[in-house]
């Protein structure tokens, strides 16, 4: 994979032309001109007696309506805390040091302890990781989705009404009406995991964060909740974030993937950007690291060492493993560089003053 | 969905008697083991009376006759299982003319109204405390208030009885110091008796509920941490649920399960307490008359109280467990 830092590819950023006007992955409902969920400089703290663990530092992203956004990363890298925060989820020790969250023009960490409440699920909504344990285990299927329709929609007096409005959302996942008198523990993994999605689109939401959704299944399952994940999405059309660090099952569902490293968002990109050409030297390297069937990778993300998440390291967050790392990475924090419609990344290599390292760089990996 | 099938029914009622048969067994054999002689032991008391009592050797024989006890033991095994199966408990051997049955079923409903009502409150008290110690939105005030309140929980309820008996019954007189009910009333339903039961019942039964709830406070506290971090409890905070819902449809819902197989496991812990508070409030239930029993080594009235708490206890452990499914719907009865 010589070919990824391609000059070519920056230079259409200067021609102002896109390949990608709509999102054709994610059934080209999206429409990249209105922002339904804006992040500003997200900061996420974890307090320990030795210091703040940094989990998140200082994220900015759009989510566009009707666009599914992959968010991945390492485990730690912070991808779930973002989500959370985002949701105002964050745990103790955990908390949110700065940042702006706004759904719909709304400040959401602006919001008083009730505007929270109602907020919660009809402006985002959650689709958990580990679908297994994120029901109620002494609660019937129909109760869990109830008290969150009763809990923003006040008492439903039609019981009828009610219960066609649940069928409805199990016919849009895929799941038989038989469920609705059942507890948790009498459905599979898979059938859980839908109930969760059912759920989440209860209250037609602005956006749905869906948090390693399909992690704990095993692959023809999680294809199919994939599948009923995007189906649902492009019918009620929401947005979506989906969480995960399986890239080949990322690749076939989102529009845009949101590379985070080390609590820092690294690159954002049209998905097939991200595959076919990967700015970000850590992008790189980890889509290099992708197994395939007919081949046998070396992980590529070994060399040079992690920093210790209380101290990081000055400037670029990467360096540290960043094979075109130079004395200007230590000394400056890159900023998010827009170097296409839509492809953000935070390497000095895409500087504008920095042209000719970037030239350099492409030998470097041409020679070898 | 949670339902008992006929056949765990049947083994678990097999269970229950031969727990029984077991316990009865035992409370013949026990007695019998011990030192001393009833008969002997109640000659000496009338003589310690009377001074003198003729003819005490013909007496004791003509009891001990009378009472089957220089028949072969396993005679008397027969004749006292026998009799247990028709409800017969045999005669107090202290207080002759009555039998074992009427003592026990006069003592027993008191005993069994007050055991109900400290196991309830002390069993709701606690783990409301619990369920507040744990809470995140409970105000710090009673976060503190409440383990204030439970230092009594590591004394023994015999002290904690005393301790209750002088202050509010000696001292400020608020409570009777003894019985179940002031003398001169006719046991019955009037407005007057119940009053009267339930003035009584109070001090015994606190006795036993602030030794009691801060376990079970305690307890309830780790099974509510333990379900916060549940996975399910950070998606109730997502949906927006109402705080006080998600309180007791989330967490004490949970929380209390284990709490339930607790209480069936201390329910025999529990009637130990229960009788030394009895002896102290000289309340007249099963408590006292076992104390009694044992003071005059009546062997009759020894048995059947033992046997009837025995009795007691495992329908209760029983009825618990059959109610199992209903508040638990992963566990399920039904036979496979």
């Amino acid at each position: 994979m010589t070919q990824q830092l391609n000059p070519e590819s920056l230079s259409q950023n200067e021609e102002g032309t896109s390949k990608r006007d709509d999102f054709p992955l994610g059934g080209g409902k999206g429409r990249k001109d209105r922002v339904v969920l804006k992040v500003d400089n997200l900061r996420i703290h974890y307090a320990t007696p030795q210091g703040d663990v940094i989990a998140v530092s200082d994220i900015s992203f759009n989510l566009y309506e009707g666009e599914t956004l992959g968010l991945v990363g390492e485990s730690g890298c912070g991808k779930s805390t973002t989500a959370y925060g985002i949701l105002q989820l964050v745990q103790p020790p955990g908390y949110i040091v700065n940042g702006s969250i706004e759904v719909d023009g709304t400040e959401v960490l602006d919001l008083e302890e009730e505007e929270l409440r109602k907020f919660r699920w009809t402006g985002l909504s959650l689709i958990p990781q580990g679908a297994m344990n994120s029901l109620n285990p002494t609660m019937r299927v129909k109760d869990q989705i109830i008290d969150v329709i009763e809990a923003h929609e006040g008492k439903q007096s039609d019981k009828e009404a009610l219960r066609e409005r649940i069928f409805g959302l199990f016919q849009n996942v895929g799941l038989p009406n038989r469920i609705y008198n059942m507890y948790p523990h009498e459905l599979s993994g898979g059938m859980k995991q839908r109930v969760c999605i059912a759920m989440g689109v209860a209250l037609h939401p602005t956006a749905v964060i869906a948090d390693e959704a399909t992690s704990a299944l095993d692959v023809v399952v999680q294809r199919i909740v994939a599948q009923t994940l995007i189906k649902v999405k492009d019918e009620i059309g929401v947005s979506l974030i989906v969480i995960g660090h399986d890239m080949g099952l990322l690749a076939q569902i989102v529009d845009r993937i949101a590379v985070m490293y080390a609590g820092k968002m690294v690159e954002i990109a049209p998905v097939e950007n991200v595959y076919a050409k990967p700015l970000h030297p850590y992008t790189q390297l980890l889509i290099d690291s992708i197994p395939s069937i007919k081949e046998r990778k070396p992980l590529k993300i070994t060399e040079g060492i992690t920093h210790d998440p209380r101290n990081p390291p000055s400037g670029c967050i990467f360096r540290l493993r960043c094979p075109f790392a130079w004395g200007h990475c230590a000394e400056v924090e890159p900023r998010q560089i827009m170097v296409e419609d839509l492809h953000e990344v935070a390497c000095h290599l895409y500087d504008e003053q920095f042209t000719e390292r970037r030239a350099n760089a492409l030998a470097t990996i041409a020679n070898s | 969905m949670g339902g008992i099938s006929l056949n765990y029914l049947l083994r678990r009622l097999l269970v229950f008697f031969l727990t029984l048969w077991v316990a009865a067994t035992l409370i013949f054999i026990i007695p019998r083991l011990a030192p001393g002689d009833p008969i002997a032991a109640m000659v000496a008391r009338l003589s310690y009376q009377a001074g003198f009592v003729e003819n005490a050797d013909l007496i004791i024989e003509g009891w001990k006759e009378r009472f089957g006890l220089n028949d072969p033991v396993y005679v008397q095994y027969l004749r006292f299982m026998t009799g247990l199966l028709g409800g017969d408990l045999g005669y107090s051997m202290a207080r002759f003319p009555s039998t074992v049955t009427e003592l026990v079923g006069r003592a027993l409903p008191w005993t069994i109204g007050l055991v109900g009502f400290s196991t309830f409150i002390f069993f709701v008290v606690g783990n409301l405390c619990g369920a507040l110690l744990a809470w995140a939105r409970t105000p710090r005030l009673v976060k503190v208030l409440i383990p204030m309140s439970m230092i009594f929980t590591s004394i023994p309820p015999l002290l904690a009885g005393l301790l209750l008996s002088y202050t509010f019954a000696f001292l400020l007189g608020w409570f009777p110091q003894t019985y179940s009910y002031g003398f001169g009333l006719t046991p019955g339903l009037t407005l007057e008796f119940i009053a009267s039961v339930i003035h009584h019942g109070i001090l015994p039964a606190m006795a036993i509920v602030i030794v009691t709830f801060g376990y079970w406070a305690l307890g309830m506290r780790g099974m509510m941490v333990t379900i916060e971090g549940e996975d399910y409890m950070i998606l109730a905070q997502a949906k927006g649920l109402k705080p006080f819902y998600v309180l007791y449809r989330y967490m004490i819902r949970n929380a209390i399960l284990p709490q339930m197989t607790a209480l069936a496991v201390s329910i025999g812990t529990l009637v130990n307490g229960v009788v030394l508070v009895e002896v102290i409030f000289n309340y007249n239930g099963m408590g006292t008359l076992i104390v009694t029993a044992l003071r005059e080594q009546d062997f009759g009235l020894i048995q059947g109280t033992s046997f009837i708490l025995i009795v007691t206890s495992a329908l209760a452990v029983l009825i618990i467990d059959l109610s199992y499914p209903l508040i638990d719907p992963r566990i399920s009865l039904e036979g496979r």
